[in-house]
């Protein structure tokens, strides 16, 4: 069995997520690790004695290993790692909800210090692409910004929502390293530089993610599942009821390939098999898991798994060595396999006494058994998908309709189905008065996204203790949430997408059959074509139609439908690039009053820091004024003055929570205005669509509007 | 020395009920003893370990479930009769398996529990005990409330016979003859018996109980009162107890004891006085331990200790090391036997497969016919509901044969359902309508994989009452569910105790009308957990009950046409008088309900409440400060300038958020309870007071016990 081969048990608490190893002289491993108060420590066992005390670093007077940093802000994000090839070793990158700070931590000084509006979620370090400098990519509200060694930004895009994870990976196999990112949108999107190349949905926000072998990396969602991606096929995931806060590759069993480790909230770390999710090791922690790391701590030459939980517990495990033939757990394996395969024995034989027993009743008995849960064996389970315009007390929603063929009951149906529900499942179970063999399941799904429902349903008699399960799966398609409607039933929104592609429109009619829930597949008759839907949502209207020479338009108010509805046509149809045509009126001119807003807030932001430094010299003065009336022994004009202060303290305070205020907004607003660049891109496929996101923020810099709505409108800057 | 285990899976049997494993004592030369085992297919499997491999002795034919298997004999000579209780039925074998012996008793029920000394035969149904010597009926006794199991004193060491019954209702009945000699109260519900050493220790009369709720006690059975000798709490909350068993596993001459539990659990307990028991090792197994005793069976010359589990796993834990040192040789031996165990099961399993897939499209087939029926495969659940004394609440324990593979629970009351930490199984709430489905809780627990054993906790609200239903369903196929009820008494936190305190100021409650006893029984089985079904013998009969959340009693005495209840607490009257009222309604009985309130009463209970709530409002406090004084101790390096009494914070800050962490929630519940209490005692004065709880719950946050009082003095 394996054991750890060091543990520390440090007097610092850590923040979950927030923990790094680095050489920040060249030479000597620390671990940096986020702690309360908006501290950063650095644990440095190696160096004992040496005091440093300028600048950021202060000893920590508890611990003479302990140095600590202070940040003065809620860290968000934390790394290390060689930014500046020359330097010849590691610095700390720092990251809160406003700046960035790259840390010499050796010279005990900054590498550069930057504001960064839309905050820092995620951060990590590295080679991207063909960008020759390592950066430090981050990302915060819907963006993504990389910095090299001297704070310039060189790499910036937008995605569709906040960043909670980033890894660097060679995704395609080409040498050279794609970005990661996993976003509260459930998505997993892979930038090659700043094109999107794939883009995998998730059923939670990816709250981890971490390359492995090759182009294998692992992820984890906030909904405590785990798992493991090749590309974008997934080998496998399993979901705790606890939640994985760190995740990180690492070749336990010396096998020469590395497996997943995972630190668990509950205070489990466990090792599995990349290619199965098979557990080969677990151990257990008092307190949840902060972070897992890797690193040659006790300096030997080898590498050590170093697992820190959130009280300061540190664990290094060194990997099993050959004597322990991969088997790192304490019962032998021998053991276990038997068990499994008596147990399997046993499931059979009990499958087979089963099926002895039913063909036993079938001959004995006649008549049926309600009770003991005996059903004609012709039952049989009809589902059916409509969608329901919804009546005075219920709104549109999609309707699951489930019933048996004859007249036994369905005594509850669970539906497991991922994103749909608050759960992972819901559950019908109708009173007994209500029992029926028929039963229908409103669902509404909050996004458009295909998604796999697998029903079980009791099904038995009215006083029946034993149900028989019948279970089965059934496919939502992705725009299940909109219902056929004729094309002149309503005023065409003014909003539209024109494109033009060569395909038969023959294809197009497929995706929709296959993409819409409709009452009987669309035939196609002739050009020009149309079909029009109203969202069971909000009651928009979408009309797709196809006109002569493969011009197709889109006629929605909703963007982000006319960014889905193309994404999903062209990936059926394997277009990879797309250039269109679009205008939406009304948000455009949301997102025109959005930037004036940011421009307003920006302005306020600047007044009020000014304010600030201008009352805090005020404080300074009066301070004195207090204290030299107190030593003169003048009570009275110390009050006074006191009292003063008190004021101006209240005024600040008060200041403090309108600059909050203030910034919240502008935070909120920043994200509008990169989602719209988003949006802007998921219009677009392909190469257009980098091009749209490039040509969006460059106008954003220049401040200049009218092109950015241009460029949104024709994918492309005047020149 | 430091005792190490090594676990064996020896095979696997159907079914198990509680003690139905023994070891036949070793006979001849070899030192080795057989296993002899009955499960609730009825079949008695007998079998020896030769090589690590289980070699069968005989295989009875299935039959009704085996409740019970014992060893006897004659007196005085080796105890390797097999005697097993199926129904009413007891039937003896020899070690080789030829049957003697078939005695169908007079029981109507079926047998729960069976103790045999020589030609002495002591049988219990549910309520009923029988003495048999010869098969001939002796003594016979009815039991107030469900009988556990049954020891006897040994006959040569004691001189008469002394029969013991462990009773549910916390009693260890001690008789002679049909007569009872005396009862011995108990901590909790006693589910198995056994005598100290296995031979009642020095006098003969010392026995050891085990409770369902994990206690374990020794306790002397002296002709005319009991002696107390030690009890052991289950403070590590593990399950209740199903077997023990004393062996010497550490070959040091004194027996320990063997315990297994309901958790699977397994632990090895030693005297260390006389009548100090001491925890010494313990091994967690998947399921329930049926049965356990210690011997040798594996390997001669290595003890062992030998468990049966609830799926019907015999496993031993043996003193063999598994890895010998030096000797690479035997170690290379013992993986090839593995080895070919493993490929003889793999072709066993391909085989089976086949054959499986076989009847599979069988069974497909038959279901297109229009005439056959298709039945479901029975499986057995083995389920416990029970009500901790500790946080009030209530753990929902299920237990199948397979691999689960989920479980919906539903209720149509609303109850908390909290989560159990060594759960995995992920669980999923869904929204409910309470309207018109009467769905207040919706959830399922999706199992990970080879999960057998499933535990929940639910909190429940007094004066709220229905069903809790569980639809389990294993992995097996053809897939099928199974719904199993439980019952959400309207008393539901009350827990029923030996004797209450008289002083207490009571409210009383009284009953009259055209009923039976029979009836106002059922009313109060209806209310009460822990009351027995059947009704009482005699003419009237007194309850006591403690809230096991609040410390209140209640003191129920009923007779025909007549009851009375009284307690302490305002809030149990006023529920008792509506369901009781709304019962015999439904009945059509015509009810006179005349009720005593006592105004001292709300104030005793208010004062009762009040430390609680003062304590939790503190620790809320406490907890709420930690992270700030954290933060303050980081910032300063020392916490030298803090007060004493924010230095003890954070001293004991660990201690403060486990508890804190233990019972969440029980501020919210005593408010809830308070706010009862107040609404419940102008119920009473005929005026609503509803509109104001708002000010109450003000007046709770930081008040002191006579402002409280003061407030509902004041209120009316």
């Amino acid at each position: 069995m394996l054991v750890p081969v060091f543990t520390l048990k440090l007097s610092h608490k850590i923040l979950p997520r927030m923990v790094a190893l680095g050489r920040y002289d060249g030479t000597h491993p620390c671990l940096a690790a986020a702690t309360q108060a908006g501290k950063v420590f650095i644990h440095n066992p190696h160096a004992r004695g040496q005091r440093t005390s300028t600048n950021r670093m202060v000893q920590s007077n508890q611990d003479s290993d302990i140095s600590l940093l202070n940040i003065n802000q809620a860290i968000s994000c934390l790394a290390s790692g060689v930014l500046n090839p020359q330097l010849g070793y590691d610095c700390l990158l720092v990251g809160t909800q406003t700046n960035l700070l790259a840390y010499d931590v050796y010279n005990n000084s900054d590498l550069f210090y930057r504001e960064v509006s839309d905050g820092a979620n995620a951060i990590v370090l590295g080679n991207l692409g063909d960008i020759p400098s390592p950066l430090a990519i981050i990302g915060g509200n819907c963006a993504l910004q990389g910095f090299d060694y001297e704070g310039n930004d060189l790499f910036w895009t937008v995605t569709g929502d906040n960043v909670r994870s980033l890894a660097l990976c060679d995704f395609d196999g080409d040498g050279k390293t794609e970005l990661l990112v996993g976003s509260d949108d459930f998505d997993i999107r892979v930038f090659k530089q700043d094109e999107i190349v794939a883009e995998m949905s998730e059923t939670e926000t990816v709250t981890a993610l971490n390359p492995m072998c090759g182009s294998r990396f692992g992820y984890a969602l906030s909904n405590g599942t785990v798992g493991v991606y090749e590309k974008t096929n997934r080998y496998w995931r399993i979901k705790s009821k606890n939640q994985a806060i760190s995740i990180h590759a690492f070749d336990l069993n010396s096998d020469g390939v590395s497996e997943l480790i995972t630190g668990w909230s509950n205070g489990k770390v466990d090792a599995r098999n990349d290619r199965t999710g098979e557990v080969i090791f677990k151990d257990n922690f008092a307190s949840s898991i902060a972070g897992v790391v890797e690193g040659d701590y006790r300096m030997d030459g080898s590498n050590q798994l170093i697992c820190c939980s959130v009280d300061g517990e540190i664990r290094g495990y060194l990997p099993g060595g050959e004597e322990m033939k991969g088997n790192l757990m304490d019962t032998s394996a021998e053991q276990d396999m038997i068990r499994e395969l008596s147990q399997k024995k046993q499931n059979l034989l009990l499958e087979l006494r089963n099926y002895e027993e039913s063909a036993k009743a079938e001959l004995n008995t006649k008549k049926i058994d309600g009770q003991r849960g005996m059903i004609p064996a012709n039952t049989q389970l009809q589902t059916a998908l409509l969608v329901n315009l919804g009546s005075d007390n219920r709104s549109a929603h999609v309707e699951l309709c489930i019933s048996t063929t004859n007249d036994t009951i369905i005594r509850a149906v669970l539906i497991f189905a991922e994103g749909i529900f608050e759960g992972e499942s819901h559950v019908v179970h109708p009173s007994p008065q209500n029992l029926s063999g028929c039963i229908r399941v409103p669902l509404t799904p909050a996004k458009d996204v295909p998604v796999d429902l697998h029903i079980k349903a009791f099904v038995g008699y009215r006083n029946s203790t034993q149900f028989h399960v019948f279970e089965l799966t059934r496919q939502l398609p992705r725009f299940s949430m909109y219902a056929l409607s004729s094309p002149d039933s309503s005023a065409e929104p003014l909003s539209f997408v024109n494109f033009t592609m060569n395909e038969r429109p023959q294809r197009i009619i497929m995706w929709l059959n296959q993409s819409f829930l409709l009452p009987e597949d669309v035939e196609f008759q002739s050009v020009p074509f149309q079909v029009c839907f109203t969202s069971l949502r909000n009651a928009g209207q979408l009309c797709i139609k196809i006109k002569p020479g493969g011009e197709i338009s889109i006629n929605t108010d909703d963007i982000d439908l006319a960014g889905d509805i193309i994404q999903s046509m062209t990936s059926f149809l394997a277009i990879e690039d797309l250039q269109v045509e679009a205008d939406f009126p009304a948000y455009f001119e949301e997102l025109r009053k959005v930037l004036v807003k940011v421009d307003e807030h920006h302005a306020v932001n600047q007044r009020l820091t000014a304010d600030m430094a201008e009352h805090s010299r005020l404080i300074r003065s009066m301070l004195l004024q207090a204290e030299d009336a107190r030593c003169q022994g003048d009570m009275k004009i110390m009050k006074t003055h006191y009292i003063e202060l008190y004021d101006l303290n209240r005024d600040l305070i008060n200041q403090y929570k309108i600059r909050c205020n203030n910034h919240t907004e502008l935070l909120n607003n920043l994200k509008a205005v990169n989602q719209a660049i988003q949006r802007a891109g998921q219009l677009r496929v392909g190469r257009p669509k980098a091009q749209v996101i490039s040509a969006c923020r460059d106008a954003i810099r220049s401040n200049n509007f009218h092109t950015l709505f241009r460029i949104m409108r024709v994918g492309a800057a005047p020149s | 020395m430091e005792l190490s285990l090594a676990r064996v899976d020896y095979l696997q049997v159907g079914v198990t009920a509680q003690k139905t494993m023994r070891l036949l004592p070793a006979s001849g030369r070899k030192a080795t003893q057989k296993v002899v085992v009955g499960d609730q297919d009825g079949v008695i499997t007998c079998f020896g370990i030769k090589k690590g491999e289980a070699v069968p002795v005989f295989k009875t034919l299935p039959g009704q479930k085996i409740a019970r298997l014992e060893l006897g004999g004659a007196l005085n000579t080796p105890q390797e009769k097999i005697f097993v209780a199926t129904g009413s039925e007891v039937r003896g074998f020899t070690k080789r398996g030829k049957q003697f012996l078939s005695f169908e008793t007079n029981l109507t029920e079926s047998i729960k529990a069976m103790h045999i000394s020589g030609a002495d035969l002591f049988l219990c149904a549910s309520y009923i005990y029988n003495h048999y010597c010869d098969c001939k009926d002796q003594h016979y006794y009815l039991s107030g409330d469900k009988i556990n199991d049954v020891l006897c004193l040994p006959v040569h060491k004691v001189n008469c016979i002394t029969p013991v019954l462990a009773c549910q209702d916390r009693v260890l009945r001690v008789l002679q003859g049909s007569d009872l000699l005396y009862e011995v109260e108990v901590p909790g519900p006693p589910t198995v018996l056994a005598l100290k050493n296995g031979n009642g220790g020095d006098s003969g009369e010392e026995i050891v109980y085990g409770t369902s709720d994990g206690k374990l006690g020794l306790t002397q059975i002296t002709g005319t009162k009991p002696i107390p000798k030690c009890e052991v709490g289950n403070d590590k909350k593990r399950g209740g107890i199903l077997c023990i068993d004393s062996f010497d596993i550490r070959g040091d001459g004194v027996k320990e004891l063997l315990v297994g539990r309901d958790d699977g659990m397994l632990e090895i307990y030693n005297f260390q006085s006389a009548d100090d028991l001491v925890l010494q090792y313990d091994h967690a197994l998947p399921e329930s331990i049926t049965s356990i005793q210690g011997g040798c069976v594996g390997k001669d010359g290595y003890d062992e200790i030998l468990v049966c589990t609830y799926s019907g796993w015999l496993t031993g834990l043996t003193t063999e090391p598994v890895h010998r040192e030096g000797g690479s040789g035997e170690e290379l031996k013992l993986s090839q036997e593995m080895q070919s165990k493993i490929s003889s099961l793999r072709n066993e399993l391909q085989h089976l497969q086949m054959k499986v897939l076989q009847e599979r499209e069988k069974y497909q087939q038959s279901s297109q016919s229009s005439t056959a029926v298709s039945s479901v495969p029975a499986f057995n659940v083995n389920d416990k509901f029970t009500l901790n004394k500790d946080d009030a609440s209530y753990s929902l324990i299920l237990e199948v044969q397979t691999a689960i593979d989920n479980v919906l629970v539903q209720s149509d009351v609303p109850l908390d359902l909290l989560d159990v930490d060594k759960n995995s199984a992920v669980v999923s709430f869904s929204s409910c309508d309470s309207e018109p489905n009467s769905n207040f809780l919706l959830a399922t627990y999706r199992c990970q994989a080879n999960t057998t054993r499933l535990e929940l906790k639910v909190r429940s609200i007094e004066g709220q009452y229905g069903t809790l239903q569980a639809y389990i369903t294993p992995k097996i196929q053809p897939k099928t569910c199974q719904v199993h009820q439980y019952q959400i008494k309207p008393l539901s936190l009350h827990q029923k105790t030996h004797s209450i305190d008289h002083d207490r100021p009571m409210n009383t409650l009284m009953l009259k009308g055209q009923f039976s006893f029979a009836e106002i029984h059922s009313w109060v089985v209806f209310c009460l957990p822990e009351v027995p079904e059947k009704t009482p013998a005699g003419e009237s009969i007194t309850f006591y009950f403690q809230n096991t959340f609040l410390g209140t009693q209640l003191e129920s005495t009923y007779r025909k046409g007549e009851g009375c209840f009284k307690s302490d607490n305002i809030s149990t009257i006023s529920i008792l008088k509506d369901v009781l009222s709304k019962e015999a309604t439904k009945r059509k009985i015509n009810l006179n309900i005349s009720y005593d309130i006592n105004e001292e009463s709300v104030r005793h209970t208010l004062k009762l409440i009040h430390p609680k709530l003062e304590y939790q409002q503190l620790l809320a406090k406490k907890v709420h400060l930690i992270d700030a004084l954290r933060e303050l101790q980081v910032h300063e390096g020392n916490v030298d300038f803090l007060l004493p009494k924010y230095r003890s914070i954070l001293e004991e800050a660990d201690q403060l958020l486990e508890e804190y962490k233990r019972q969440p929630a029980h501020l919210e519940r005593l408010y809830g309870m308070i706010t009862d209490l107040f609404i419940d005692k102008f119920k009473f004065k005929g005026t609503n007071v509803k509109s104001k709880v708002p000010l109450l719950l003000e007046t709770l946050d930081g008040c002191d016990q006579d402002g409280l009082i003061a407030f509902f003095d004041a209120a009316a």
